[in-house]
């Protein structure tokens, strides 16, 4: 019996550990969110307005991404510009590439939509775009080399998307636990009352 | 964009007072003394009558404390606004400006002069009190549990880690970078806050968890000011403790000092709750010889002695991510282990190797000194104590790095603070960078001066700890600690030679264009 147990925690934490591996190394061939401070920069060198570049690896491939401009307004005409190359000997990647976009949100349902498939021109691949609404997207590149998948997800603010429900979460959460002391703290004071008095009744008995 | 490195010139002086006071300690020779802190009240006040003019009014006004208060709140309560409605351009969103440029990089600074003095204002701590324990004139209220913190948690452990985590996001995940992920980070830390004081007594975040605190708390072992009796003997014949228990008017000391045995600023707050509940009035704060603690006073243990080590590791750690050779080592690694995206498996591997080989080339220093010596002197306790000399080396670099950012990036702060949440400007480029060098605080040559010093001074305390600590425990110095001697060397050096490169700007430049997109 505990033989059985043994065996069947040990198999179950081998499986924890092999999906945990799954899940750190496999990430080369998956999607990716690019965002932060290794990979994401404001191109500093142009002279027209800011753009937002990404140089990261992929899989075989370098790439190299940038949105146009950094943050469009809803209306404002867009574009995508991306390179990519491989790691080992530089060849530019050259057949198609597609792109789509979704609403960047945590759960719930993303709706991605198509915006267009592209071939290479001049080494580089353009896809447009125009938003019609404010809001927080990832526009998602995709092309496939030796029979694998890659998917590059970009990040994109379009227009001023501010929240101030982080503000209204953390209240809640404070409010909720101030509440929960008091009605703990007075279940402690009525409790030490009923002891006391307790004491009280028995030493006068 | 980079900012230049120190020049050659400067960084030779400094390599040569640290071999010359290297040669010193291994020849025997004696060192500049410096004064001890038991220096007369009388003659504190004849000559810093202004500093004591400051305490008197801070003493006798606690008003003076609740405005510097209300300030600091405010401030923060706009940075989360920003962070979370402004731009998300970081140069021009005022919370990452005052987070990550004015505050993080001033607050070092701030301990030269003032000590723990930040800990007082702190906005995390202000606004938990505020709901937990709020004062409303006579009426006050405690929403607390007042329970005593575990075990495991009494330590400076939690405060470690947090501070790992936070050097993460920081230089991993690019929360400077980001004004959303710089409030969200602000907004995480006073949920903590109140938490914490909502179900542990007394200032239980404050005490063990807090990065921030305990970071001041450690570099304050070697700043000028300190809270102190005026006269030991008052305390000694004390039985009331007023300053641990509070009074009916004053709160207990938030984090249980006894003033009278008192040895090191490593935990005090700074909060002057003892200077007011003192019948005796025998507490104030005074000026005092820097490092008087590093080098003497400060009692070692073995949790503290860690989060030495690694304050030293990730002071490093942090010149080292904006180096040029970093990203590109980075990439490589990445390379190798087909990491990609972010590279954040690739920082994090980074970041525990930049931890791990100081650690364990001190550990080894350590037993070789062991070994070295004649006295037979227990691992733990000969590491614990020399670990001291990691201070002031990792201070002096802290320092002179955030001098650099503070003054080349804090140009045109002003602006962002007349539009904090950025709207309607976009970058720049090559205007600002013009203008970063036109309007710089102090000039290019004063900030090499003073990084230059501040190098040295870092690396003489260091030689002052290791010569006192050593002989109070090996009782002897000279060639039998030249393994941590070589240590010390090794360190400021490497500090020093990351000052003479170009480094990577924190967030770029903050001169506001204001442009019709």
């Amino acid at each position: 019996m505990i033989e059985n147990l043994m065996a069947y925690l040990i198999n179950k934490k081998l499986k924890i550990i092999l999906i945990s591996w799954l899940l750190v190394f496999s990430t080369s061939a998956a999607a990716h969110h690019v965002l932060g401070r290794p990979a994401y920069s404001l191109n500093e060198d142009s002279n027209t307005p800011p753009s937002m570049q990404v140089e990261t690896q992929i899989g075989d491939y370098f790439v190299t991404y940038m949105v146009y401009p950094a943050f469009p307004k809803p209306g404002e005409r867009g574009r995508v510009n991306v390179y990519a190359s491989r790691i080992d000997n530089g060849d530019s990647y050259n057949g198609e590439m597609s792109f789509s976009v979704k609403d960047d949100v945590m759960f719930g349902d993303e709706n991605p939509e198509f915006l267009g498939k592209q071939n290479i021109d001049d080494g580089v691949y353009r896809q447009g775009f125009v938003f019609k609404k404010n809001g927080k997207y990832v526009i998602t590149a995709r092309f496939e080399s030796g029979g694998e998948p890659y998917i590059i997800d970009f990040p994109l603010q379009v227009g001023e998307s501010g929240t101030m429900m982080p503000v209204l979460i953390a209240l809640a959460i404070i409010i909720f636990l101030l509440m929960t002391v008091n009605v703990l703290q007075r279940r402690r004071l009525m409790r030490e009352k009923i002891i006391s008095e307790r004491a009280e009744e028995s030493s006068e008995e | 964009m980079t900012h230049p490195g120190l020049p050659e010139f400067w960084g030779m002086i400094v390599l040569g007072v640290m071999l010359v006071l290297s040669l010193l300690l291994v020849l025997n020779i004696k060192l500049p003394e410096i004064k001890t802190n038991k220096v007369k009240t009388s003659k504190v006040k004849n000559n810093y009558r202004i500093f004591i003019l400051l305490v008197s009014a801070f003493k006798q006004n606690r008003w003076i404390l609740m405005i510097l208060k209300l300030i600091t709140v405010t401030m923060f309560l706009l940075v989360i606004y920003a962070g979370l409605m402004g731009t998300p351009i970081p140069e021009r969103n005022v919370a990452t400006v005052m987070i990550w440029n004015i505050w993080w990089a001033g607050l070092i600074i701030s301990i030269f002069f003032l000590g723990s003095a930040w800990c007082a204002i702190c906005p995390w701590d202000t606004l938990a009190s505020w709901h937990v324990k709020p004062k409303l004139w006579l009426l006050k209220l405690n929403n607390s549990l007042e329970l005593t913190p575990p075990k495991w948690m009494r330590s400076v452990w939690p405060a470690l880690i947090m501070f790992i985590g936070l050097t993460w996001l920081e230089l991993g995940y690019g929360i400077t970078t980001s004004p959303y992920a710089t409030a969200l980070l602000s907004l995480v830390m006073v949920l903590m806050a109140v938490s914490f004081m909502a179900l542990y007594k007394n200032k239980a975040f404050c005490h063990y968890v807090c990065p921030v605190g305990r970071t001041i708390g450690f570099y304050s072992q070697l700043a000028p000011v300190e809270i102190r009796p005026l006269n030991q003997n008052t305390c000694d014949e004390c039985k009331t403790l007023e300053c641990f228990n509070g009074t009916d008017r004053v709160d207990a000391c938030p984090t249980q000092l006894v003033m009278g045995r008192l040895t090191q600023n490593t935990y005090c707050t700074s909060c002057g709750n003892c200077v007011q509940s003192c019948p005796d009035n025998n507490v104030s704060w005074r000026l005092r010889a820097p490092s008087q603690e590093a080098i003497e006073s400060a009692r070692p243990h073995w949790d503290e002695a860690w989060f030495m080590l690694v304050l030293l590791t990730l002071t490093s750690f942090h010149g080292i991510t904006m180096m040029e050779f970093w990203e590109e080592g980075l990439r490589g690694f990445a390379q190798v282990i087909g990491d990609s995206g972010q590279l954040l498996v690739s920082f994090t591997m980074g970041l525990i190797l930049s931890m791990l080989i100081p650690v364990s080339l001190y550990a080894l220093v350590v037993e070789l000194t062991r070994r070295l010596s004649k006295q037979k002197v227990e691992f733990k306790k000969l590491f614990t104590s020399l670990v001291f000399v990691s201070l002031p080396l990792a201070f002096s670099y802290h320092l002179a790095h955030n001098l650099n950012h503070m003054i080349r990036e804090s140009v045109g702060a002003s602006q962002v603070f007349l539009n904090p949440l950025g709207t309607s400007v976009t970058y720049s480029g090559v205007a600002d960078e013009l203008l970063i060098k036109n309007s710089m605080l102090l000039s290019e040559n004063t900030i090499f001066a003073l990084q230059a010093l501040l190098m040295i001074f870092g690396f003489w305390i260091a030689i002052k700890v290791l010569k006192r600590r050593s002989a109070l425990l090996l009782s002897q110095t000279g060639l039998n600690v030249l393994p941590v001697l070589l240590f010390m060397l090794a360190v400021n050096g490497f500090h020093l030679w990351m000052l003479m490169q170009p480094m990577v700007m924190r967030i770029g430049a903050l001169c506001v264009v204001p442009t019709a997109l």
